[in-house]
């Protein structure tokens, strides 16, 4: 693309090259400080610390960044625009971005964030290289199969780049660790394949308060979407997809297949998008910090004054979606903000750090995994059959009940002045501590969804469709401790057997 | 004679082309088109429908078991709905109604990667 006026390029070139040589010199006898114009102005800008000459990034948290010559020569073509810029890239060399996943998304997003000058890289996975990897996990290569693929891909992105600083996590994230591995990172990636982990990170992120970029690939078909973003602001993975997936229907790689191109393509959207959300950052720096999470705790008058800076248009959110072999292959949905009634994100949300580290979240069991196959035997006295249910009904002493069922089962039939707590949010209550007093100190207060009675003298009933989910509801609801004293009881049989034995005109489906 | 036939032609022409127009026109004046994205796609073995119109977003999921047993339990259950590449939510905006012309997305969560 450059072949034509090779002449005046090549003395350019030249030119260029006996320039840079000069400041090399300098810069190696000392006088870096004065040598490099424009750059070294522009740096103390936002950097107080002089002292600070160490391109080993170990201590990121120092602001004091600076490019060397080499690096203004690898990163020039991307600086060179208008999006980027010296401060840009500054801003990228201070990013620490966490990708979750090394594999088919992980690869592609990896490469180019290597490339593109991020200053820490971490990356978790916990598996091994596999030969039916390397059509698309394209920093795998055949002599590291068998190998974890952290220490493969770090390897390939050394080749790449060697100035990031990587961090292996050779480990699975679990809700116990996650909180502690995303902390340290300033944006998270989220490369995996398992729609539990999907909620996981995304709930994480919430909790943290980290913009999270999320793609997922099968088949043909690929998704990606900035979440979180700004934190406090944007939607949340639950608001996207706030019913996981049945478990009988998610397929993995393995099953379902995958085109090398179409994951590679999304991966490498994440990448743009993760540099997107990163340069934001150094338009924005002197600006306000991000709004943190909960906005009640924020005092009035802060909320003005973000309200004042921040331009009154509301940000938009959108989510691409790849269809490779359609004539159209790209689509682009706008979406609404949060969720009100969001489990994670918004004000009524029940997901607390404590509840993500305690492992009480069973994310296995919210996307209907093997954790929810058992029904918790429930004691005589947690049981009420629908003749006797339709009885206190009768007498008005109901109580409050709830139909576990999901929203759209609930809109096509339900009992009067029942009303609709789906199981998926139940399964996200924390579950209480068994032995108070052993770490106590940091515990914060859980707090009460709106849907559960104050008073301990309203009794509690459940309903499903079948009398399956509202026994699950009954012993979670007991493990929470959210409520204390009530009487909480399994409607048995559900709304089958109240169709068969109580009201005959109620819609069995 | 060859003045005719050619002029005869000609007008036979245009009037298969109108009658394509209105034919079109008037599938659009009475229907909207579903598009089923990844695992939907797979389910159906279609990428699109064409479905009569107007209809209440509500109405749409049970409009599609019908055609599809076991389609919502399935797939439905957890997808994201848009009309025209604007997301609704099944809940709030279950009393919308989708217009004839109007392009409804049916987006399965994709989690593999």
């Amino acid at each position: 693309m450059e072949k034509f006026s090779l002449g005046s390029e090549n003395l350019d070139l030249r030119i260029r090259i006996a320039e840079l040589e000069r400041e090399l010199a300098e810069y190696r006898s000392g006088t870096v400080a004065n040598s490099n114009g424009h750059a070294t102005h522009a740096v103390n800008e936002d950097d107080e610390d002089e002292e600070e000459e160490d391109l080993a990034p170990q201590n990121q948290d120092d602001k004091a960044v600076r490019l060397d010559l080499d690096e203004f020569r690898r990163y020039g073509r991307q600086m060179i625009m208008s999006e980027v810029g010296l401060d840009g890239q500054l801003q990228l060399k201070r990013s620490k971005v966490l990708l979750i996943g090394a594999g088919g998304l992980g690869c592609p997003a990896a490469a180019y964030l290597a490339g593109a000058g991020i200053g820490t890289i971490g990356i978790v996975d916990h598996d091994l290289v596999e030969p039916s990897n390397l059509h698309r996990q394209i920093m795998h290569t055949v002599e590291k199969v068998g190998q974890p693929k952290v220490k493969s891909i770090i390897s390939s992105l050394k080749r790449i780049n060697p100035n990031p600083k990587y961090i292996a996590h050779n480990y699975a994230l679990t809700p116990e660790n996650s909180i502690d591995t995303l902390e340290k990172y300033d944006l998270v990636l989220d490369c995996t394949d398992s729609p539990q982990t999907r909620y996981m990170i995304s709930d994480a992120c919430i909790l943290l308060g980290k913009p999270l970029v999320s793609a997922s690939a099968l088949r043909s078909d690929g998704q990606l979407v900035v979440l979180n973003n700004p934190p406090g602001e944007g939607p949340c993975y639950r608001c996207v997809f706030p019913r996981p997936p049945p478990p009988d229907s998610v397929l993995s790689c393995g099953e379902g297949g995958v085109l090398g191109p179409v994951v590679g393509a999304m991966g490498v959207l994440m990448s743009t998008e993760a540099l997107k959300v990163l340069l934001s950052k150094a338009d924005k720096k002197k600006r306000r910090k991000p709004a943190h999470l909960s906005p009640d705790i924020r005092p009035a008058d802060a909320k003005d004054a973000t309200k004042k800076e921040e331009t009154p248009e509301p940000k938009k959110f959108y989510m691409t979606i790849y269809s490779a072999f359609s004539e159209t292959p790209f689509r682009t949905i706008r979406m609404f903000g949060k969720r009100k009634t969001c489990q994670a994100c918004s004000p009524v949300a029940t997901i607390t750090k404590e509840s993500m580290k305690n492992g009480s979240l069973d994310y296995v069991a919210f996307c209907g995994g093997k954790g929810s196959g058992k029904y918790p035997p429930l004691r005589k006295d947690e049981i009420i059959n629908v003749e006797e249910y339709n009885k206190l009904r009768e007498n008005k002493e109901g109580g409050i009940l709830i139909d576990v069922r999901d929203d759209i089962q609930f809109g096509m039939c339900a009992l009067e002045n029942s009303i609709n707590v789906p199981i998926t949010t139940i399964l996200t209550l924390p579950i209480a501590p068994e032995n108070d007093g052993t770490d106590g100190g940091e515990r914060t207060p859980i707090p009460i969804p709106s849907w559960l009675p104050r008073d301990a003298s309203i009794p509690i009933y459940f309903i499903c469709r079948l009398g399956n989910d509202s026994r699950i509801a009954v012993q979670r609801l007991k493990k929470s401790g959210l409520v204390k004293g009530n009487v909480i009881k399994d409607i048995k049989g559900g709304l089958w057997e109240w169709s068969r034995k109580v009201d005959k005109s109620f819609p069995l489906y | 004679m060859t003045c005719t036939t050619s002029r005869h032609g000609k007008r036979f022409a245009i009037h298969y082309q109108l009658d394509f127009i209105y034919q079109k026109a008037l599938k659009m004046a009475s229907t909207f088109t579903v598009l089923y994205f990844a695992s939907a796609h797979t389910y159906t073995g279609k990428s699109e429908d064409t479905v009569p119109g107007p209809m209440a977003i509500s109405k749409l999921f049970p409009y599609l078991e019908e055609k599809y047993p076991g389609f919502r339990k399935k797939v439905l259950s957890s997808c994201a709905l848009s009309v025209n590449l604007n997301y609704v939510d099944l809940i709030e905006d279950a009393e919308k109604e989708i217009q004839n012309g109007d392009e409804v997305g049916i987006i399965p969560p994709v989690s593999s990667g």
